[in-house]
């Protein structure tokens, strides 16, 4: 069965580099949320079983997603992908459960990268 | 000569030029931070085209008198070219010297000092950044400084480039527990902004 | 970084610009030992490349201050950026003689440098790069224009016929005092002395005003607001230094002209935070210096309540 991808950003750009890095042969449906508040209600909607998320985005940042997968228990892996890569903001989302972090921007390498050391890829 | 066509920016090119500079600022912000030992509050980066009287206005707020307060520093790279502008609004010094251990006493010299490491590192890695992604390798010239010494008009005028409107990336930073407020200004020249829209353009198709 | 321009075969070239480019070019290691020294290092300094490389660049020119430049070098070894100085922060990291030892106005070489990162073949930095500029003429363009603006400054805020500064400049120091004052704790007063009603001619009275310019700080600004009076603006004084500074300037004029002792009234004002702007600092020390007549030693501070 496909695995359901969110991926959450702010900017269409950030969003479209990102779809083009999900490596290719990989079994997935990809979902797109403009803001913390469309993650999250992507995420209760089952439509975000891996999800790759921004930081900084209005309405609900992503410190703010994290915090509600977490108050909820919501199914959701979550890789961050984030222009802030100052330690403390690293310390800060691997503190609230995120399951990787990733400097932007993004590339089908590093995402592969990720994906494959955290077990998550699982080839069709 | 022709006259270049008016600068345009769609909707779309605005996203782009806003993600490119997040990530740049990003890594902009980190560095501060790992120097300074302090978070660097991120805010979104404004991307707008601006007239030249609204950048007068910005550099005319940053110059209180006596205080040096601005460094400008040019870029060039692939036929673009610009200039970052860091303009110091309504910061300490004094929190700024402890943070970079500076000894002593804080004087007009040590002002430029600390001045010119913060902006050197912000505007070094933010221009790197945005050339990165970008795949350009920008040049910087020697930075400099504008102080109690330099006019406005002087700055502004002097510069026979009859240009009305242009592209400009704004970056405030502010930092967490201690009183620094800073603007990142990216200026671009007109004919720069249609390079630069035309490889963002490749970027988004 | 690979680039199309060179060629292994085209070293020897490289070479020859890197030992004929008219700028400094310096390779230094992480313990800031020389590994490169270019020609203009070799004419400039006197030391060849074979004495300098391997040498640690602090022994070898020990005025260089080792904390400060460390500072500006460190972030390039650790964060991969680009660093620079100007000479308005310190004129050489050098001390190199000026290229034009006769017809120069300098004695020594100003300089800007770039320290860039090198990246070695595992992507670390290993390596910086200090490039040396030789900035002498913009230097001194540019401090001689400075000196022209000071003084031009000064020759439009002096009035000729007293000596002393011109209303217009005045009044602009001190709305600019006025709102220092506002930012700082320093206090700062206005002095106005009156002697209208003295009949004093031309003459003794320009000899007066050279006396005044005399007496005053470097920071003091003395103007004459209206015939017969001169005001005196004192940063950085409290009332109490400036009753000190008033009752010492009547004598001094006082024994050039004698009436000017016992009949010039002073009004003094410091500049209060409710003050919102320089004119009603200028009322504060009028009203002070009318009510002076109706004192014992013509001379009355101005009182937030008064």
């Amino acid at each position: 069965m496909a695995t359901n991808i969110l991926i959450c950003d702010d900017s269409s750009f950030a969003r479209k580099q990102m779809a083009r890095a999900i490596p290719t042969g990989w079994d997935v449906e990809v979902h797109f949320a403009t803001d913390g508040v469309e993650g999250v209600q992507a995420i209760r909607e089952g439509r975000g079983e891996v999800v790759f998320l921004d930081l900084t985005m209005p309405n609900m940042d992503g410190y703010g997603v994290l915090e509600t997968i977490r108050k909820e228990d919501l199914p959701a892996m979550v890789i961050v992908v984030s222009g802030d890569i100052q330690p403390d903001a690293q310390e800060r989302v691997m503190g609230l459960g995120a399951m990787a972090f990733v400097k932007k921007p993004i590339d089908a390498a590093k995402a592969e990268a990720v994906l494959t050391e955290y077990g998550i890829m699982t080839r069709a | 000569m022709t006259t270049p066509p008016i600068v345009t920016l769609s909707d779309d090119q605005r996203d782009c030029y806003q993600e490119l500079t997040n990530v740049a600022m990003g890594q902009a912000a980190d560095r501060l931070a790992r120097l300074l030992d302090s978070y660097v509050v991120l805010p979104i980066p404004k991307v707008n085209l601006i007239e030249i009287s609204d950048l007068r206005m910005a550099i005319e707020g940053a110059q209180e008198e006596d205080a040096v307060s601005a460094v400008c520093q040019g870029f060039i790279g692939s036929g673009i070219a610009g200039e970052a502008l860091m303009l110091f609004n309504d910061t300490s010094f004094t929190d700024l010297a402890r943070l970079t251990n500076y000894p002593g006493e804080l004087t007009h010299q040590a002002q430029l000092e600390i001045l010119m490491d913060v902006s050197s590192l912000l505007i070094g890695a933010c221009i790197q950044g945005i050339g990165e992604q970008l795949e350009i390798h920008f040049n910087q010239g020697h930075p400099v400084v504008l102080g109690q010494h330099c006019n406005v008009n002087d700055i502004l005028n002097v510069s026979n480039q009859k240009w009305r409107r242009t592209l400009a990336i704004e970056i405030h930073y502010t930092m967490e527990a201690v009183n620094v407020d800073c603007d990142l200004l990216l200026l671009f020249t007109e004919d720069s902004v249609l390079r630069l829209n035309h490889v963002i353009d490749f970027l988004l198709d | 970084m690979t680039n199309p321009n060179i060629d292994l075969g085209d070293i020897h070239w490289l070479m020859d610009i890197l030992q004929n480019i008219d700028v400094g070019l310096v390779v230094l290691d992480k313990e800031y030992n020389i590994q490169l020294w270019n020609g203009f290092m070799d004419s400039h300094s006197g030391i060849s490349p074979q004495n300098a490389k391997g040498e640690n660049l602090f022994t070898l020119f020990p005025d260089i201050p080792e904390a400060w430049f460390r500072k500006k070098a460190e972030p390039v070894f650790q964060l991969k950026t680009r660093t620079f100085t100007i000479w308005e922060q310190r004129p050489y990291l050098f001390h190199f003689k000026n290229y034009r030892p006769i017809t120069g106005r300098a004695t020594f070489m100003y300089q800007n440098t770039a320290i860039i990162p090198l990246e070695s073949i595992d992507r670390q930095i290993h390596h910086i790069c200090v490039i040396i500029y030789d900035v002498t003429d913009a230097a001194l363009g540019k401090e001689e224009a400075h000196k022209l603006g000071v003084e031009i400054n000064k020759l439009t805020r002096v009035d000729p016929e007293t000596g002393l500064m011109t209303t217009d400049a005045w009044h602009e120091e001190i709305s600019r005092e006025l709102a220092r004052v506002h930012r700082s704790e320093m206090p700062s007063c206005i002095a106005l002395l009156d002697h209208s009603q003295l009949a004093i001619d031309a003459d003794a009275l320009k000899k007066a005003y050279a006396l005044l310019a005399r007496s005053l700080r470097q920071t003091d600004l003395a103007c004459v607001p209206q015939s017969g009076q001169v005001a005196v603006l004192l940063p950085a004084s409290d009332e109490g230094d400036v009753r000190f500074f008033a009752e010492r300037i009547r004598k001094t004029i006082g024994r050039q002209i004698p009436e000017f002792r016992n009949h010039t009234r002073i009004g003094i004002a410091r500049a209060l935070d409710t003050f919102n702007n320089a004119n009603e600092w200028l009322q504060a020390v009028d009203a002070a210096c009318t009510a002076a007549a109706n004192t014992d030693d013509h001379l009355q501070i101005h009182t937030p309540d008064s």
